[in-house]
């Protein structure tokens, strides 16, 4: 309105000049004025996402790209950051690569040619995400991460926060449960367990656990032991000694789709599949929408996998929207983390009350947004190494050609059923 | 002063590059500015090796990784600073080149190369089962000076470029040094290297040595700037690529070329990713890789070499115009070979003395029970049909080939199955059927090679080079390369090349092949100069007119055996010589 009248004024002042310079006299009045506006109110809050969008992980990069934009349409769609006037978060995706070093690189050029970002969230692999958080910590820009290696948050950085359970917690959150789960469904505990693992580093971290405390915790005696280095390319050595073994539970623990279909495959092959042994994993890999193109409905129907997140009851419009819009059938955890961490950067700005990366920090690390509605178990707080208070995990289960959540039981979309020894 | 005045370029390039970085405060160019002399050194490494020795290794990551986990892992553990660290990383660096070398060398070309390729990769899945797939350099907030964590991160590139001038100097040394020239001659030809008294399994291990040492500190300093070593990140394939693609981009055998391919591809590959991927990710790797195909199909042996060869031909045209006429009377003027001189043989001391020479091939007899002597100053003509086994003779005297059975008494002493380089220490020198240049290298570089083996110093090893030049008769031309001369002048040139060393007895296989008539002469003229000057020669010959004049005595072989010894006269009429060469039915034609 006084914009208007102010373009008018100006106008008039300059009617006797060409059409063409007074229109750009005008024009650059305006933009001076928005300026003004802004430096007032910011029309917008930059927010950083940067996930792998070329090479070998393009895939989770992507999905995690649909996540950070629907929670965005969704924030902006409710009016904004509200103690900021109502200003609208702005997505800004950075591709940090499929190599360490072009993490860094991304990270470095992040902070450096996007000075007026407030936070950031990635980068898929923990490797990706220790990079680029050796960098963050520097440029004191908070970033917000799924990647659940315990060095990220052990290295005593301020600005790194872990929404979802360290590695080491997850495997002692999940296998009691699943304990519980197969005590209920098939009235006995197992006792034997077979482990086959890649060596990558979240498996790594994950068999430590098992073999240092859960097991005996669990009563579990460890039957077979099996790593191998991803690509694995001949599954029967391994599946031959589960089947010689024949223990009351399966640990498999791949980080490829490759491997995991050639381990699947050849455990129906040898007529171990569909709960003659009942097997978990603890990755999404698993659980994957690019598992059905490789393997059908029946090869894994029954199999569980304990992971840091999944769409869950509660969350049914996001997984419709993501559907409709972006064809993809289920939320795996990448998605709903990433939606999540939008909202929690959202919390942030309110609470923060300016646009500003060491407020916003501040703001992650005094927050008590009760509980979580995006992330499974605790609450929207943080303890002092930057962990969310409460962490839980979600078990999936692959039921008719979809892996549903099947515990916590008040975030269950379906009640798990142990597949039963014939 | 010739040196100082080359090095010009480099301290100018060093300090141009060091004034932009200082003028850069965005920290991603700061970033990218320290990346290039990073991986430059990392080129500069591979280059000592594999440029020079021409042996392609595939596994420089394994030095490299070996650097960058010794920094990372001794801070965490020992709580040890880089600044103590990097060194250390250059020691065990060197160690592994040394410890992997020593195998390694035994196999050439491609199953050297594929052989280099396993170790880092053999290494990488070490360090995953050791648990190490993440470490981090832990952060310093209250001494990071002392512990290399810069806040201004063009440091960092002050420091990587310091390094790099470092290793641009030590290998220019090395280059102009008899190491450079024992590398280069490995190069073209291991076997004629060997030939020319070079140790060539030492100076290789000396420069796998180095080369690892390089590559480790690089590698411990590239841990400091990356902060996250991962064994995918120091150990990978593509960490091994890219200092063949650096070098290869710019130049392969010259300091200028890793520096060349860095300064260009690392911010290249920055821009595509920063630009072309966030618009289309992945878009990067496609135009990187059609660049460096374009590149390499147009200049294939690099952008230096291209830039030079053309910078070259341009000076040279209008300088060839006056300088034709000079030219044409390539080598000194040498006095018309004269007809044979009668010279008093078989007085002078016993300096070869061949006894019961015998080496088979399986079931063939390429030698059998071949006896001679060879006295001081005498020449020996051996000739024979083709496949009569001349060449295989030569080869048991100098060593390529180990003899069945027989002795081998230079001077007296028992030497038969010694390795080349110590047959011509011993006073053996000899040339090549198929000449063996270093094409790229002017004449007196060439000749100097051979010259190690007596010199104790490079200034000694020149004036030798410089004598053994002037004794061909090729002073005029000595800084022409040898890719521009004529085979004629590149046969006086290995002559020169074998005299260097300053052999007691020289060995020369169909020295004359190839030339005309008139040159035939030529460089029959300066064999016998050299005869006359007391020079010993054994040589290896099919023109017989030529052989006629020159010898003092023949040795015939056939099917490996002596079929007739004697004066040149007796030989060339004896009906078994005839028989041999041309057939029985010729006998009858022949005079008696």
């Amino acid at each position: 309105m006084g914009q208007d009248k102010i373009e008018d004024n100006l106008s008039d002042k300059i009617s006797k000049t060409s059409l063409t310079r007074r229109t750009v006299l005008s024009g650059a009045a305006a933009i001076g004025l928005s300026t003004v506006a802004r430096a007032q109110q910011p029309a917008e809050v930059k927010v950083g996402l940067i996930v792998p969008l070329s090479g070998i992980y393009t895939r989770p990069g992507q999905v995690m790209r649909m996540g950070a934009e629907m929670g965005i349409e969704h924030i902006n769609a409710q009016g904004g950051i509200k103690s900021l006037g109502g200003a609208k978060m702005k997505l800004v995706v950075i591709d940090c690569g499929d190599t360490t070093e072009k993490a860094k690189n991304a990270a470095q050029r992040m902070v450096a040619q996007e000075p007026d970002l407030v936070a950031a969230t990635g980068s898929y692999l923990s490797s990706f995400t220790l990079a680029v958080t050796e960098v963050t910590e520097r440029a004191e820009l908070p970033v917000l991460t799924l990647s659940y290696s315990d060095l990220l948050t052990d290295r005593g950085f301020k600005f790194i926060f872990q929404t979802a359970a360290p590695a080491s917690v997850q495997s002692q959150l999940g296998l009691p449960e699943l304990m519980k789960l197969a005590e209920t469904a098939s009235g006995k505990r197992p006792k034997t367990v077979a482990m086959l693992m890649d060596n990558t580093a979240t498996s790594v971290a994950t068999a430590k656990a098992l073999k240092e405390k859960l097991l005996a915790q669990e009563g579990l005696q460890l039957a077979v032991e099996e790593v191998w280095t991803p690509p694995l390319s001949d599954a029967t050595p391994l599946i031959q000694k589960v089947r010689s073994a024949r223990p009351d539970l399966l640990l498999f623990m791949p980080n490829a789709v490759s491997d995991a279909k050639l381990g699947l495959e050849k455990i129906n092959e040898f007529g171990l599949g569909q709960g003659k042994i009942p097997t978990v994993s603890f990755s999404i890999t698993i659980a994957e929408p690019d598992m059905l193109q490789s393997v059908t409905p029946e090869v894994v129907q029954g199999i569980m996998t304990i992971v840091a997140n999944w769409g869950c009851k509660g969350h049914e419009d996001i997984i419709a929207e993501l559907k409709a819009k972006y064809k993809e059938p289920w939320a795996t955890q990448n998605v709903i983390s990433t939606y999540g961490d939008m909202w929690l950067m959202k919390a942030a700005l309110e609470k923060a009350g300016k646009a500003n990366r060491l407020a916003v920090a501040d703001a992650f690390r005094t927050l008590d947004g009760g509980p979580a509605k995006y992330y499974p178990g605790g609450q929207l707080k943080f303890d002092e190494k930057g962990r969310r208070v409460g962490a839980g995990v979600v078990i999936v289960q692959w039921q008719n050609g979809v892996p549903v959540t099947v515990f916590p039981s008040d975030l269950a979309q379906s009640s798990p059923f142990w597949p039963k020894k014939s | 002063m010739r040196g100082w005045r080359s090095l010009l370029p480099i301290l100018v390039f060093t300090a141009l590059y060091a004034a932009v970085s200082l003028s850069v405060t965005n920290s991603y160019y700061q970033l990218v500015m320290t990346l290039v002399p990073v991986w430059a050194i990392f080129g500069l490494s591979w280059n000592l090796l594999s440029g020079y020795t021409g042996l392609i290794s595939f596994g420089h990551a394994a030095f490299f990784g070996v650097g960058a986990y010794t920094v990372v892992l001794c801070q965490i553990h020992f709580d040890l600073s880089p600044w103590v660290t990097i060194p250390i990383a250059a020691v065990l660096g060197g160690i592994a080149g040394l410890l992997i070398g020593f195998p390694t060398f035994r196999l050439q070309g491609h199953y050297f190369a594929l052989a280099m390729l396993a170790y880092p990769l053999a290494i990488l899945y070490v360090f995953e089962w050791l648990g190490l797939q993440e470490v981090t350099l832990p952060i310093k907030r209250d001494n990071p000076i002392a512990y290399m964590q810069f806040a201004d991160h063009r440091l960092y590139t002050l420091l990587a470029l310091a390094m790099m001038l470092g290793t641009i100097l030590l290998t220019r040394a090395i280059e102009r040094s008899r190491f450079g020239m024992a590398l280069l001659a490995i190069k073209q030809n291991e076997a004629a290297a060997e030939a020319a008294g070079i140790n060539t399994l030492a100076w290789k291990l000396r420069a796998v040595t180095l080369s690892g040492a390089i590559a480790g500190a690089v590698g411990g300093f590239y841990a400091v700037v990356l902060l996250v070593v991962t064994p995918q990140s120091v150990f990978g394939m593509l960490v091994s690529a890219q200092a063949l693609t650096v070098a290869m981009f710019g130049g392969v055998g010259t300091v200028w070329g890793p520096v060349i391919g860095s300064v260009i591809l690392i911010p290249l590959a920055e821009t595509l990713n920063a630009e072309a991927g966030s618009r289309f990710p992945g878009i990067q790797g496609v135009i990187y890789g059609l660049a460096i195909i374009c590149v390499i199909l147009l200049a294939p042996e690099g952008l230096y070499w291209k830039a030079r060869d053309f910078l070259r031909k341009r000076s040279a045209l209008p300088a060839a115009a006056t300088q034709s006429a000079p030219n044409v009377p390539v080598a000194a003027p040498v006095p018309a070979a004269p007809a044979r001189v009668k010279r008093s043989v078989g007085t002078g001391d016993v300096v070869l003395e061949v006894r019961n020479l015998s080496r088979s091939f399986g079931g063939l007899k390429a030698v059998q029970d071949v006896t001679f002597k060879l006295r001081q100053n005498e020449i020996l003509g051996i000739i024979g049909p083709n496949g009569a086994g001349k060449t295989t003779l030569f080869n048991l005297l100098n060593g390529f080939l180990r003899p069945g059975t027989g002795e081998i008494l230079l001077g007296g002493r028992e030497m038969s199955g010694r390795k080349p380089h110590e047959l011509c220490e011993a006073g053996i020198g000899r040339t090549f059927q198929i000449m063996r240049p270093f094409l790229r290298m002017s004449i007196s570089d060439n000749v100097v090679v051979g010259a190690y083996v007596r010199a104790k110093t490079d200034v000694e090893a020149r004036k030798l080079a410089a004598d053994a030049i002037a004794r061909v008769g090729l002073s005029e031309i000595a800084e022409r390369i040898a890719g521009e001369l004529t085979t004629k002048e590149l046969r006086l040139m290995e002559l020169a090349r074998a005299l260097a060393g300053q052999p007691r007895i020289l060995l020369l296989d169909e020295t004359l092949a190839g030339l005309g008539h008139d040159e035939a002469d030529e460089v029959v003229a300066v064999i016998q100069r050299l005869a006359r000057d007391g020079m010993t020669i054994a040589i290896i010959e099919h023109t017989m007119q030529a052989m006629v004049r020159l010898v003092d005595s023949f040795l015939v072989l056939d099917h490996g055996a002596v079929i007739v010894e004697g004066e040149p006269e007796a030989v060339t009429r004896d009906s078994r010589v005839i028989e041999a060469y041309l057939g029985k039915k010729w006998v009858a034609h022949a005079p008696h």
